[in-house]
């Protein structure tokens, strides 16, 4: 056994940060730190220099123009990612529909559009999710209906990230209402600027605007945009949603996480003294700590598994619950450690540009909003109870 | 990175498991074994010797075969799985790591206990000492050039059946200073021991001495030195006793949920149960993680191998008492019982915690070493 990333490895791992610290620029790094809202051009600008180093299509085969990287070496892409505070990659085209349409597109869409995924031309988002189906999505109920060389589109999806900057969309629709549920579905690709698409934004308990709801009323969708074959798109959703994601458990993000926690409770202080210095605070903090080490292990045994060709099975699922529960203690741990400087909320703060005194110290600012934000970890991507529900299924033989 | 074992470790787990298989193959055999005079089998600890298991604790340097933080890990697991109860922690590991730690290393009696002809149990703790490193109360002084012990040590494991003792003794200083300790060797004939048996099975003594003679190992900063690097070897050793322990909990309770029925169908079919048994499996998951690290890691510079020993051997403490109670749960009244194994899986779990440091001990430890 051996822990240490070889010298390739390393190698590897300073040519990404290298790359990094010469063209991500520093006012986009300082937004992502001070985690101040990000337009479409920041999005845009990072993945457009991905677009051209050719390492956006991360997740795909060589063939495709992707970076046929192995799984150590995604895992160490996406921490120098996260390290260097660069705007996360917009998964939607390049990560979730491209190994889609890899597997199971039609030569013209593959030709049409892999290459603008690649080039970043498009703007994807997903359309899985409804008001009546969430962990259980076969439930879903937006229409297509054969209209010749057309599917007329009708119902409603919801929580579509970064759906109001999207130009296309790739939606689970019912296709065959007379049939079980998982069977009737099939998986379309849309345009949100045809007649009858409309977005409409949620504003999310800590007053940001990620979400949406996406309605489609007689939105016309040509044959030609079907993925695979119909009522079949069950198939396809499942396999982008148990997709290799090496990142499930979000260890960079729960490591910056965690000295950011460390550095907020060197500065708070509990009567008179660091709170860090509180043997109560610190013990909390220490636990943490040993919970990530084990599951940054644990996450590297399933990467280096999946290196050498095993599919993670159970384990994505057991990472990711882990993952999000980790997640989402350092937040309420940098939560708690502010005290009353969690209260005030000032949304402008947000915005670029944004020069007036804070109150209280600087990083206060999104601690409590960051919270609230992070409790969707754990019921998105599958809640955390679907996950225990597919670990159970797949492994007990109860 | 590389998370798989050599060809040798594999060698060295497939002849150990197989022979625990096949002597500890039910809890009435364990039961037994701890009725004997000693509160083991001398002729299981005999054949352990003669397999090379016991060399498989001890570094090549001092005439053994293994050593490493994983050819220790690979033991105990299986030690854990079986249950064994036989003096591997005592004799084995702790005194044979005091003994090659020293300036002037004792091959010889390393040698012996590797053939299993003689057994050393490492007496540190005190009945009022916790689990600290360097709180030590027994006093040892000189006289006429001759070191003589005087006080009591506690909870000795294999206290009774121990030809000599390691003892750790007072030369010099307060009660807690972390200097004027010293680590010294005794014939165990000398001392009144009373001996009896530990809740989760095995057996131990409390050792009452006044003026007995006694052969300096080592003192003051080496001294100290070698309490820690033993203590976190234990430490590791039943970090990964526990691994071997949950795993079979787990799995015995999993066959439980299927062959039980309650209100018409097997109980493992109720969510409710389905979904703490994913919690069971993702926490010894994690578990397993720890103490890869922290067996990977055993032979690098002390304060990372401390700092991984105390992270696995808290998260043994917090998931150990996840795992034992939620075994006695979910099979519900039947793991209340001395005849079902489960209880007696649970049991030693429970009490890992309250050997070399428990989950708070080592927390604090941890914290020591990574917060500041």
């Amino acid at each position: 056994m051996n822990f240490e990333y070889s010298e390739k490895e390393e190698k590897f791992r300073s040519e990404v940060r290298e790359w990094l610290k010469e063209t991500l620029p520093e006012y986009l790094s300082e937004k992502v730190k001070k985690y101040q809202r990000l337009t479409k051009e920041d999005y845009e600008l990072f993945m457009n220099n991905l677009s051209q180093k050719g390492w956006l299509a991360w997740h795909w085969p060589e063939e495709y123009g992707g970076t046929g990287w192995n799984a150590i070496e995604k895992h160490i892409f996406e921490e120098e990612i996260v390290k260097a505070s660069a705007p996360r990659i917009v998964p939607f085209g390049v990560n979730m529909l491209g190994p889609v349409l890899i597997e199971f597109g039609s030569e013209e869409q593959k030709n049409y559009y892999l290459p603008r995924i690649l080039n970043n031309e498009d703007w994807w988002a997903q359309g899985y999710s409804e008001p009546g189906a969430g962990s259980d999505l076969a439930s879903l109920k937006t229409t297509a209906v054969d209209k010749g060389d057309y599917y007329l589109v009708n119902g409603q999806k919801t929580w579509t990230t970064l759906g109001h900057h999207a130009d296309k969309i790739f939606c689970l629709v019912k296709t065959d209402l007379n049939v079980k549920p998982q069977l009737g579905i099939s998986f379309l690709l849309i345009d949100m600027d045809s007649p009858g698409v409309e977005v409409k934004p949620i504003i999310t308990l800590d007053g940001e605007h990620e979400v949406n709801e996406v309605w489609f009323t007689n939105v016309k969708v040509p044959k030609k945009n079907l993925v695979g074959k119909e009522n079949e798109g069950w198939t396809y959703a499942k396999y982008l949603l148990t997709f290799e994601r090496t990142g499930i458990a979000g260890v960079p993000n729960s490591k910056s996480a965690l000295n950011h926690l460390k550095m907020v409770s060197r500065k708070s202080m509990k009567n008179g003294k660091p709170l860090i210095e509180d043997p109560m605070f610190s013990s909390e903090v220490a636990e943490l700590e040993i919970d990530l080490l084990a599951m940054e292990i644990f996450n590297l045994r399933t990467v280096s598994a999946a290196a050498e060709g095993k599919a993670p099975g159970m384990e994505s699922s057991l990472l990711k619950i882990k993952g999000t529960l980790v997640r989402q203690k350092t937040t309420e741990l940098l939560r708690k450690a502010l005290g009353p400087q969690a209260l005030p909320y000032l949304p402008e703060q947000f915005d670029e540009g944004w020069n007036e005194m804070p109150i209280g110290p600087e990083y206060a600012g999104p601690i409590a909003k960051q919270y609230f934000n992070m409790r969707k970890i754990s019921i998105y991507g599958g809640s955390n109870e679907i996950q225990k529900n597919i670990v159970a299924k797949a492994s007990f033989g109860l | 990175m590389d998370f798989s074992l050599s060809e040798e470790r594999k060698m060295l787990q497939e002849t150990v498991a197989r022979f625990f298989e096949n002597n500890y193959k039910d809890i009435n055999k364990r039961s037994k074994y701890l009725e004997m005079n000693d509160g083991f089998s001398r002729d299981f600890w005999k054949e352990s010797a003669n397999l090379g298991i016991i060399s498989g604790l001890v570094s090549p340097n001092f005439g053994g075969l293994g050593g490493s933080g994983e050819d220790i890990s690979i033991i105990f697991e299986l030690i854990g799985k079986s249950l064994c109860i036989e003096p591997f922690l005592s004799s084995g590991l702790l005194s044979s790591t005091v003994l090659s730690s020293i300036e002037n290393p004792k091959t010889e009696l390393i040698n012996q206990i590797v053939d299993g002809e003689l057994l050393i149990s490492f007496a540190h703790m005190e009945m009022n000492n916790r689990y600290e490193d360097h709180f030590v109360e027994t006093k040892a002084f000189l006289e006429n050039d001759n070191w003589k012990l005087n006080g009591s040590k506690s909870f000795v494991i294999n206290g009774d059946s121990a030809d000599k003792v390691i003892i750790s003794a007072r030369i010099d200083g307060e009660i807690n200073d972390k200097n004027g300790i010293g680590l010294f060797l005794v014939d165990n004939n000398q001392i009144k021991n009373r001996s009896y048996n530990t809740i989760d099975g095995y057996r131990a003594a409390e050792l009452n001495f006044e003026n007995i003679e006694a052969e300096l190992l080592c003192k003051n900063d080496l001294a100290l030195e070698c309490i820690i690097k033993t203590n976190s070897a234990g430490a590791l050793a039943l970090s990964a006793e526990a691994i071997g322990i949950m795993q079979v909990c787990f799995e015995l309770t999993l066959d439980y949920l299927k062959t039980r029925k309650q209100f018409g169908k097997s109980i493992g079919a109720f969510q409710s149960i389905q979904h703490r048994m994913v919690d069971m499996m993702l926490e010894i998951e994690q578990v397993r993680s720890a103490v890869m690290l922290a067996s990977s890691t055993f032979e690098t510079n002390s304060s990372t191998r401390d700092k991984n020993v105390s992270a696995a051997k808290n998260l043994v403490g917090r998931v150990g008492k996840l795992i034992a109670e939620e075994s006695i749960q979910l099979h519900g009244g039947i793991a209340m019982t001395w005849e079902y194994s489960v209880a007696h899986y649970a049991k030693r779990l429970i009490m890992i915690d309250h050997l070399m440091g428990d989950a708070d001990y080592h927390r604090d430890r941890f914290k020591l070493l990574s917060l500041n």
